[in-house]
Parts: C-alpha cells; structure tokens; sequence
C-alpha cells in the first residue's frame, strides 16, 4: 500500500507526544492530515477531516477516549480506530474494543512497530496484541453463559488463544495448518462478534426502554 | 453523620434540652396551678412562674446556636441558668406553706430544675455536669433538710450530670476525629488526583525519549532503553497495585499475575477479576515467577515470554510459553531426581497441592510452554 494514500488522525492530550508521533508517522511518509487534544475536537476535526484511521489515546484530558471513539465511529462508521494507551487499563481497552476500536498498542511500543500497526489498521485487518487477545478472550467466556451472547467457534477460541500466548499469524497457520489469510480472518471474526455484542446490547437497551420509535 | 453534625456534633442534644426545657416548665406550671390554694402566697408562685417562663424564653434564645463558626457564647448562658434556676429554688420557703413542706411537695421549679445541669454538662463536658448536678443538688438539700427524701433526687441529678456531660466529651472527640479523617482523606484524594496526571505525564515523556533512543542509537539508545524500564515499572506500579484479600479470604489472580509484566514478559488476562482463595493465588504466581526464572536462565536474560491467565466456569487455566530451544526429553525427570530445588519439584510440588495439573509441552521447534490447570 502507498503510505501517502493513508491518511491518519492524532488524538492525544499531550502535546510533546502527539506532536511527536504525529512526526513520526509522517517522517515516514504517511499523510497526518490532523491532530486533536481531546474528545470533542477528535469527533469535530475528524468529521471535517475524514481520516482512514485515528490513532487514539484513551485518557485524554477532557471527555473519554470512549466517547470519542463512539463520536467519530457514529459519524464516519467507515474510519479505522487503533487505540493507542499509556495507560494499559483493562477494562478501558476492553471497552475500546467493543466499542469499535479495531486495534490496541501500548506507546512503549517503537516507531516501526506503530507504522506497521497503522497500515495494518488502513488495509482493514484488527491489529491484535497477546495482551488484547487474553481481554477479548476472557469477555467471551465471561459472556459465554449468557443468552443471546455471541460464542466463539472452536477454531476461532483456538486462535484466538495462540495469538493470546504470543504466536504470530505465520506460527499460528504453521501449528494449525492454516493459511496466514484464514488465520487472519478467524481472528476478525472473533472482534466482528464481540462488537455486535456489545451493538446487540445498545438495541436491546433501546428496546427496553422504549426508544426504538413507537 | 452528615457535614453539619460532624462540625457541630452537639447540636441535637441542645435542642433536646430545648424541649426538655418547655415540656417541664408546661408541667411545673400545671403542678403550680392545682395545688394554688395550698401555697402561702400563691401570687409570689405565680410570679416565680413567670419568672421561669421568661428565662426559658430567654435560655430557648441562648441555646440554640449562632451560625456555624460563631463564637459560641452557651457556656455563660449555661452559668446564669445554674444561677436562676438556683434562685427559683431559693424561693421555695418564701411560697410554700409549712404544710407542703412537711408533705415534701417539690421544690419550686421541680422538673424544671436539672435543665440547667443538662445545659453545663453539654456545654463543659463532664466536669461541668458534675459541678451543675452539686450546685442544684446542694441547693435541694439547703431547702428541704432532710437528706433521706432528697436522696433518691440527689442521685438522678448527678446521674444525669455525669452521663451527659461524659456523652458530650466523647461527641465532641469523636467528631474531631472524624473531621480529622475526613479532610485528611479529601487531600489524600487530591494527591492522588494530582499525582496521575504528573504520572500521566511522566509516562508520556519516558515512552517519547524512549523511542527517540532507539531511534538515534549509541548513548541516547541506551539512555532511550533504560527510560523504557522505567515507563513499564511505572505502568505496572500504576495499573496493577496490589490485589487485596477480600472478606472471604479471596484475590484477584489476574491481578497478581498482571505484576510479573515487564519489557519481556507479556502477561494477558481478562479483563474482570478473577477470584481465587489467596492461598491458591499465591502458590500459582510463585509457580509462574518459577516458569519465568527458568526462561530467563535457559533461554536468556531478554528473552521473551508470554502469560496467559483463561479463566471458565470449571476453573483457571494459566500458560507459560517461550520461544527458547525446548527441554531435552528427560532432564526435567532428572532435575527431580536429583533433589535440587529445581523446576520440576518447585513447580509440580506447589500444583499438585492445591489438586491441580501441570504439564510441559516442549519441542526443539516450538520452544517450552507450562499450563497449569486448576478447577474451582
């Protein structure tokens, strides 16, 4: 992929990083066609702006990461968000991730490992940590008894549960004899259910309390 | 105990002896009023019970409190009513007849009397409760001379003196107490308010020169890779804490294992607690800190290696893997044999006491990885 075609949007409450990243993606050669410091300006400039993908801070200054990511994703379903934390709160990745977010990276992460998370992130594919694995594999089986809930197949728990113990794709299609895509495509299946969960959860929510229009 | 009663604890016991105060005036009055004809000079009864009437207008006024942070001027009020009501008793001989007396009528004021001892016993804690309770007490035995009637009276008085005025001083420290603990615990939350936006920051500035290090290699790298230990000890401290023991003797194990993360160690968990004995908790972390040590003496100081905590309604499931040349068939058998303190006794000692499993997978191409299966 062209790197200039990716367009990326910085989100971040503090300037020195979010300049510096902002640097960084465009140093090699990606197009950071904007930056924001908090929640209400993500959601604004985003709009305006319409970036393939947001690169996102989860504790900003004002307003949640959260609201953010509900905000740009309910205005622009299209744009790819890569949740981007120093504060490696669970439960909040969790909740990212359910929320739409299609991938996680702690910023201790280095350069070449972020770029490659945002061209992963442009081209459509989740970009999946062992560390975001394990949360997204605890919430199915904490879910798991529940009616109504999405479940796992047994090919997608079992990938899901190597990319969690810190394979790679190419180890997990080895072990597995799989192909690297069909590797790839259990692993966006297994986000693809766990966000229509949580959808689910919003239109049943809505149903309840009687907003579904009638 | 809302703000108000903390600042001033006190106050519902003011306004109980408020109504005290009316609710046995109303009834000295009556008393007064039926037995009138007995009285030597029923006019100087009633003019004793306006008296009474117009200082408990005047004692409602002065107990009742300013505005908090007021100087709180109720202890000369409490001193004058031991005074008045004092002299309301004083009068007893000049109104009654020797006939009410000898009947051992009650003194003018009667009920109405210990409402002064109330008031310096809430005012001057439980010294002031005594002092009141001897001044009216004194007064009763001045005024009717015979100590055995009076006793019975004597004893409710500095009863009430004493209780009340020990039930202020404990009030009044406990509540200071409590405002102690309460601003102390507003500023603790203050720090801590403050110290994770400073942390906040100080995570942002270690992760940015660490990754400006790498980039610029030489010194700055190894200035950038020490500031990277530094940023995931910080994380860790700031993200995990300790796990704390709940009232039925539980921990959070994904918690505790969430602490062995560091630059090498990837540790995944879900995102909700996962509750276990304590007990149980800490044999697993120490079984895994062991799995851990192992990677790092057979595989190397930097070599990578990956937790994952699953936990199912039957039980946990903990997986330790590296990515190191594997444990050649036998020497794990070995190290048992052989007595040393080594992984295999360490290891499967502490699982098969807690009634769990443990196995080892192993493979020149697929490194070593431990799971450790327990149910609930």
């Amino acid at each position: 992929m062209d790197h200039q075609a990716v367009t990326v949007m910085v989100v971040d409450d503090h300037p020195i990083w979010r300049e510096g990243v902002a640097r960084d993606l465009s140093d090699r050669g990606l197009t950071v066609v904007a930056t924001a410091p908090d929640a209400d300006a993500a959601v604004r400039i985003a709009t305006a702006t319409r970036p393939q993908v947001v690169l996102m801070d989860l504790n900003l200054g004002t307003g949640t990461g959260l609201e953010a990511i509900e905000g740009i994703l309910g205005a622009l379903p299209e744009t790819r968000i890569l949740v981007l934390s120093a504060s490696g709160e669970h439960a909040d990745v969790l909740e990212a991730v359910k929320a739409g977010a299609t991938g996680y990276l702690v910023k201790s992460a280095g350069a070449e490992e972020l770029l490659a998370a945002v061209l992963r992130t442009a081209e459509g594919y989740p970009v999946f940590t062992p560390g975001l694995a394990g949360l997204v594999l605890g919430e199915f089986r904490r879910t798991a008894g529940e009616p109504a809930a999405p479940v796992l197949t047994d090919r997608e728990t079992e990938v899901l549960r190597l990319v969690a113990k810190g394979l790679t794709a190419k180890q997990i299609g080895e072990r597995l004899v799989l192909s690297h895509r069909t590797v790839e495509s259990h692993v966006q299946n297994t986000l693809r259910k766990l966000q229509l969960n949580n959808r689910a959860q919003l239109v049943r929510y809505a149903i309840e309390k009687g907003l579904d229009g009638e | 105990m809302t703000l108000p009663d903390m600042e001033r604890p006190l106050e519902p016991l003011w306004r109980g002896l408020l109504v005290y105060r009316v609710l046995t005036l109303l009834s000295s009055i009556a008393v007064v009023l039926y037995t009138l004809d007995e009285f030597d000079s029923g006019a100087g009864a009633i003019g004793v019970l306006v008296v009474m009437a117009g200082w408990t207008a005047v004692t409602t006024y002065g107990y009742f409190g300013g505005l908090p942070g007021a100087r709180d001027g109720r202890g000369r009020f409490a001193i004058a009513d031991l005074a008045v009501t004092a002299g309301v008793m004083a009068t007893t001989p000049l109104v009654q007849s020797h006939a009410q007396i000898a009947a051992n009528a009650p003194v003018m004021g009667s009920i109405w009397t210990p409402g002064a001892v109330l008031a310096c016993a809430l005012f001057f804690g439980i010294r002031g409760g005594l002092a009141g309770a001897v001044v009216i007490s004194t007064m009763l035995l001045l005024i009717s001379a015979t100590f055995r009637t009076e006793l019975g009276d004597i004893e409710l008085i500095l009863l009430v003196g004493i209780v009340i005025g020990f039930a202020s001083t404990v009030l009044r420290r406990s509540a200071e107490r409590l405002r102690r603990a309460v601003a102390a615990e507003a500023a603790a939350q203050e720090r801590e308010r403050l110290a994770r936006a400073v942390h906040d920051g100080v995570l942002q500035v270690l992760g940015l020169l660490r990754r400006r290090g790498s980039e610029l290699g030489g010194d700055a790298g190894e200035l950038g890779a020490l500031a990277g230990e530094q940023e995931f000890a910080l994380r860790t401290l700031l993200t995990t804490g300790p796990a704390p023991v709940d009232g039925a003797g539980r921990r959070d194990l994904a918690a505790a294992l969430r602490v062995a993360a560091s630059s090498r160690v990837v540790v995944s968990t879900p995102a909700h607690p996962v509750e276990l004995p304590a007990h149980a908790v800490d044999e697993l972390v120490a079984v895994v800190g062991a799995a851990l040590a192992n990677v790092e003496q057979h595989v190397g100081r930097d070599a990578p290696a990956w937790v994952l905590l699953e936990s199912t309604g039957e039980g946990v499931e903990i997986s330790v893997r590296d990515e190191g040349p594997g444990i050649p068939a036998g020497r794990l058998d070995g190290a048992d044999d052989e007595g040393r303190l080594g992984v295999a006794r360490s290891m499967r000692g502490r699982v098969r006491d807690l009634g769990g499993e443990i196995v080892c997978e192993t493979g020149p191409e697929r490194g070593t990885e431990w799971i450790i299966r327990l149910s609930r």
